[in-house]
């Protein structure tokens, strides 16, 4: 079926939410909780766009809301420009120690005001680190507590017997918000101290014993069977391409 | 480790009420119900006894349990003391008890005084508004409370003043 | 078949009000105590009954007994009374004026229920069953044409007829949106997939309001009813009742209805003998009032966080377990039986024209007659205030009435005549939420008001959504530093800026209407505002930090009244001299106001 977006008409899937298609189509709308991989959570709120169905005109959340029929897209309007405005201005004033945050806070020019800045914190509670420790199959990390309190922990804030200290959630975090201390052999993350595995190939440490071993227990030995930092596991990918290339007659 | 009401924190104890549920995702707040009956509070090794049986992660437990306020992870004392703060409640002075409470035991809501001999909390409206301000102790209900009547309470239950 | 004496004229039946209320002033001993004294008397039994009895405007004033069939109705009895009340009374046939109930506008003691006005004014559809019936006795409940709407719906309906005839009635859902009910049961059924389920939301949140915990503790058969016919219309195998946390009596007595149920056959396999099975199971609450909300309460049954999704593909489609789910509220269910039974004609022969029937109110705050008012829609505010409710006690002014619970709007005086229903309430910057209405007078200041409830959902809020975890949080940080005098004008501005994202953008109905309580106060009160950002002064006297009481040695008569209830001790003064206030000691809590009946103590 067919969508208009910003004047645009573009194919979509029913079912496919906007984002989604918008997406595919090259057409970027703004979000802070949003990943590929891990479809909408609804979380932000910037991905707000307004859409005209059956004669009817209104905002919605584009990560969460499916398209199933006929609907025309605006992906800004000033309306939606100062609610991105407020939700930049909230959530800058939340986590000001961000300097992802501050530089959207500049980019989308909010202006100053007299709400007091949570030093110190630079979660802005998008969550994608959770997604990603549940992708992972580990669910170490939750958000626990409700309402203004909520936050990202372990269980009790204590070193967490499922972490595996891959570092996904850090990886994934847009704000910088987790703490990931890497020292000779040792990574310190969520509490907890995790021994390091060194590259066979070059010797520095690449990733924790514990990530390497839950990896093993699960997959194929052979994907896991050298332990390789992603450096030279590609040098190593392209090494054996080489050979296989080399070893073809000349054409 | 015996806590209020002389109740033994068993794993066994704990064991008997988790396995009376099949091991199924939503009866996480049905073993937590039980368990606060039980013990006044959630403990930590029934807890991920409970993840273990249900087959649920220990973080999405604990996430459940420090969002419903029904449930606390820190031991109760004895007495529990639960003002409610409903609106009515509110405009007819619930504050002051919680100030008074404060006086007399040093404790704030979500706290327990440290021989474990009485906490407090707030509750949302209890539906009591006509006896407003409302405090329920342990599970009965005192109704027009004032600073006057919550001392002779808080006697009546056992406590001694803070000088 | 009639066991139950609800509807024998010949029976003795005596009500003893044990609701919360009650309870706490003494009702269960007076209970046990008439127990005892009636041991082995046939022609009279004794019931304790909830809420209901006590609801008329006298919880404040139970325990409450009902003597039936004559209605004779005490108040504040004690165990002390009731040798006398059994002699006098039930064997002599004497009313004992001293216990009868005295109205507090016109001073004379009434002796029933239907010569107050209190009761006189409803209207009861929701509420017909409560406090007149043994809530423990399906005997009761059938005596009253219990389950006999469920009989015409399975033997003389089909299942569309049946959704039709809710349709027609135009009810509307009433724990808060007020979406039509058979609009949502015809959805529902529409869905082809199996098995659909049926909910009810029995996670009453909003502070000051109980109607949903009274119909469960007190006509738990009515709600079992209501869910069994629309399992009926929509073919459902399996019902929830999600009851909220705190209220341990309707969980037991919807327990015992389940299983009084299941005895009869009105629940189970094969109900009635027909091809329809259908059972219900209890869920309880873990206290969050975001559970409400029917996506969040939904995702607590399946054993998750009771946070909120976006609505987008509505529970009717994709509910619980994904399966298409019917969620209604208690009350609504309530008025099922009474629609299917009476015809939808006659429900809605009642109302307005776009809210039909009655809709029940729990009204509280600073009332002479605290309790729950069932009226029909389009009942004024004023009615049920002033007439229904008593009107304002102590001699003061009305100042505001909240309703909605805490996400709803503050209306002032000036809108008292405003005709009740969903629509006239969502006009005028409020709500009908499920029904609370939380009176105010001038001893309300309404920016601390606005502040309390910014609270309340900072804490309630599910914290999931960005626009109402961090907006809320702001207007609580900016409404506390006005209630300490340390706000500024802008602050207004900023809080009607805010308050148009946090409306538009949160995920839910939790988050979309917080702004209520503070834009229905800047609109109607911003002259209290300014009071305090300008003045720094809180005319009500109750934000601590900008209140100082004195007594006005003109009105002052020395009564001493204020000086025995001032917790601190800081009033002073000779006998019938005026009295002073030692500022140094005074901790602000307003008894000293609350009491004087001079007027006396007042605000600097």
């Amino acid at each position: 079926m067919k969508m208009r977006i910003d004047g645009r008409e573009i194919e979509v899937r029913s079912g496919e939410t906007i984002m989604e298609a918008a997406r595919r189509a090259g057409i970027s709308i703004p979000a802070l909780c949003y990943h590929e991989a891990f479809g909408g959570q609804g979380h932000c709120r910037m991905c707000m766009v307004e859409v005209q169905a059956g004669g009817v005109t209104r905002l919605v959340v584009s990560c969460t809301y499916p398209v199933t029929r006929e609907v025309e897209v605006k992906t800004s309007t000033p309306a939606i420009e100062k609610i991105r405005r407020d939700i930049v201005t909230l959530l800058y004033k939340r986590a000001p120690d961000s300097d992802f945050m501050e530089r959207l806070y500049h980019s989308y020019g909010c202006s100053d005001n007299t709400l007091h800045a949570n030093l110190g914190e630079r979660c802005i509670m998008c969550r994608l680190c959770v997604r990603a420790c549940e992708e992972m199959g580990v669910s170490a990390i939750a958000a626990v507590s409700r309402g203004t309190d909520k936050r990202i922990a372990t269980p009790y804030d204590e070193a967490s017997p499922d972490c595996i200290g891959c570092g996904a959630c850090a990886d994934i975090c847009p704000t910088g918000a987790i703490e990931v201390i890497e020292k000779g052999s040792r990574r310190v993350i969520w509490n907890k101290v995790f021994e390091m595995a060194d590259c066979q190939r070059c010797g520095r440490p690449f990733a924790t014993l514990a990530q390497l071993e839950y990896l093993e227990s699960r997959l194929d030995r052979d994907v896991v069977k050298q332990r390789l930092c992603s450096n030279c596991r590609r040098k190593e990918v392209v090494g054996k391409v080489r050979r296989y290339n080399a070893s073809l007659p000349f054409v | 480790m015996a806590t209020n009401g002389n109740q033994l924190e068993t794993e066994e104890q704990f064991q008997e009420i988790i396995t009376r549920y099949p091991t199924e995702q939503r009866y996480i707040m049905p073993i937590m119900h039980d368990l606060r009956n039980r013990y006044h509070y959630l403990p930590r090794k029934a807890l991920e006894m409970a993840a273990a049986h249900l087959q649920v992660p220990l973080s999405q437990v604990y996430s459940m349990a420090t969002f419903y306020k029904a449930f606390s992870l820190i031991p109760r004392g004895r007495v529990r003391l639960k003002t409610c703060d409903g609106t009515t409640c509110h405009i007819k002075g619930s504050q002051t008890i919680i100030e008074e409470v404060y006086k007399n035991l040093g404790i704030r809501p979500g706290e327990t005084t440290p021989d474990r001999e009485f906490s407090l909390e707030t509750v949302n409206c209890i539906g009591a508004c006509a006896i407003a301000p409302a405090l329920i102790v342990n599970d009965k209900v005192y109704g027009k409370v004032t600073a006057a009547s919550l001392k002779t309470i808080i006697r009546e239950y056992g406590g001694r003043e803070n000088e | 078949m009639n066991k139950s004496p609800v509807n024998n004229p010949d029976a003795r039946l005596v009500l003893v009000c044990c609701g919360t209320g009650c309870i706490a002033n003494g009702g269960l001993d007076v209970y046990r105590a008439l127990q005892n004294e009636l041991n082995g008397d046939e022609g009279v039994r004794v019931d304790a009954v909830t809420k209901g009895t006590g609801c008329h405007g006298m919880c404040a004033r139970g325990p409450f007994v009902r003597i039936m069939p004559d209605d004779i109705n005490y108040c504040q009895v004690k165990v002390s009374d009731v040798r006398e009340i059994v002699e006098k009374t039930l064997h002599g046939g004497e009313v004992i004026k001293r216990l009868l109930f005295r109205d507090p506008r016109s001073k004379k003691t009434v002796k029933s229920h239907r010569d107050i006005d209190f009761y006189k004014r409803q209207h009861k559809i929701a509420l017909r069953n409560v406090g007149v019936i043994d809530p423990a006795s399906i005997e009761d409940y059938m005596a009253r044409d219990g389950y006999q709407s469920l009989r015409k719906a399975l033997f003389t309906m089909t299942p569309s007829q049946v959704i039709d005839e809710v349709v027609k009635a135009g009810l509307r859902g009433r724990g808060g949106a007020g979406f039509p009910t058979g609009l949502k049961w015809k959805a529902c059924a529409a869905v082809d997939r199996l098995p659909r389920f049926i909910v009810c939301n029995g996670d009453e949140g909003d502070p000051g309001a109980f109607m949903d915990e009274s119909v469960m503790e007190g006509d738990p058969h009515s709600i079992l009813e209501g869910m069994a016919i629309c399992a009926y219309a929509i073919g459902a195998s399996a019902g929830f009742i999600y009851v909220r946390d705190e209220y341990a009596q309707s969980v037991a007595s919807l327990g015992k209805a389940i299983e009084d149920a299941r005895r009869h056959g009105f629940l189970g396999k094969n109900i009635l003998g027909t091809a329809l099975s259908f059972d219900i199971e209890i869920v309880r609450g873990g206290g969050a009032f975001v559970c409400g909300e029917e996506t969040a309460l939904l995702a607590s049954i399946e054993g998750n966080v009771g946070e909120p999704r976006d609505k987008y593909v509505f529970p009717t489609e994709r509910g619980l377990w994904g399966q298409p789910t019917v969620i209604n509220n208690v009350e609504t269910w309530a008025n099922i039986p009474f629609i299917i039974h009476q015809g939808a004609a006659s429900f809605a022969s009642i109302g307005t024209a776009g809210s039909k029937g009655t809709k029940v109110f729990s009204v509280v705050g600073k009332v002479a007659n605290t309790g729950l008012v069932e009226v029909p829609m389009g009942t004024t505010l004023r009615e049920i205030i002033f007439d229904i409710a008593g009107g304002i006690p102590n001699g003061r002014k009305f100042k505001a009435v909240q309703t909605g619970g805490p996400s709803g709007g503050c209306i002032p005086e000036s809108l008292l005549d405003l005709e009740v229903d969903f629509d006239s309430l969502a006009r005028v910057g409020s709500m009908m939420g499920s029904g609370g209405m939380i009176v105010m007078d001038d001893r309300t200041c309404m920016v601390e008001v606005a502040r309390y409830y910014l609270n309340f959902l900072a804490g309630e809020s599910c914290g999931k959504c960005v626009p109402c975890r961090e907006g809320i949080r702001r207007f609580g940080e900016i409404l506390t530093r006005i209630c300490q005098g340390k706000g500024t004008v802008d602050d207004l501005n900023l809080l009607e800026s805010l308050s148009e994202t946090v409306q538009s953008a949160s995920l839910c109905a939790l988050g979309r209407t917080a702004p209520n309580p503070v834009l229905s106060t800047l609109k109607y009160f911003r002259e209290e505002y300014l009071e305090h950002i300008i003045r720094h002064r809180c005319p009500a006297g109750i934000c601590k930090e900008l209140t100082e009481f004195y007594i006005d040695p003109e009105f002052c008569n020395g009564c001493g009244l204020c000086a025995k209830m001032c917790p601190s001790q800081g009033i002073a003064g000779a006998k019938k001299q005026a009295h002073t206030i030692d500022q140094s000691k005074c901790i602000k809590c307003g008894e000293c106001v609350d009491v004087c009946r001079f007027m006396a103590v007042k605000v600097r």
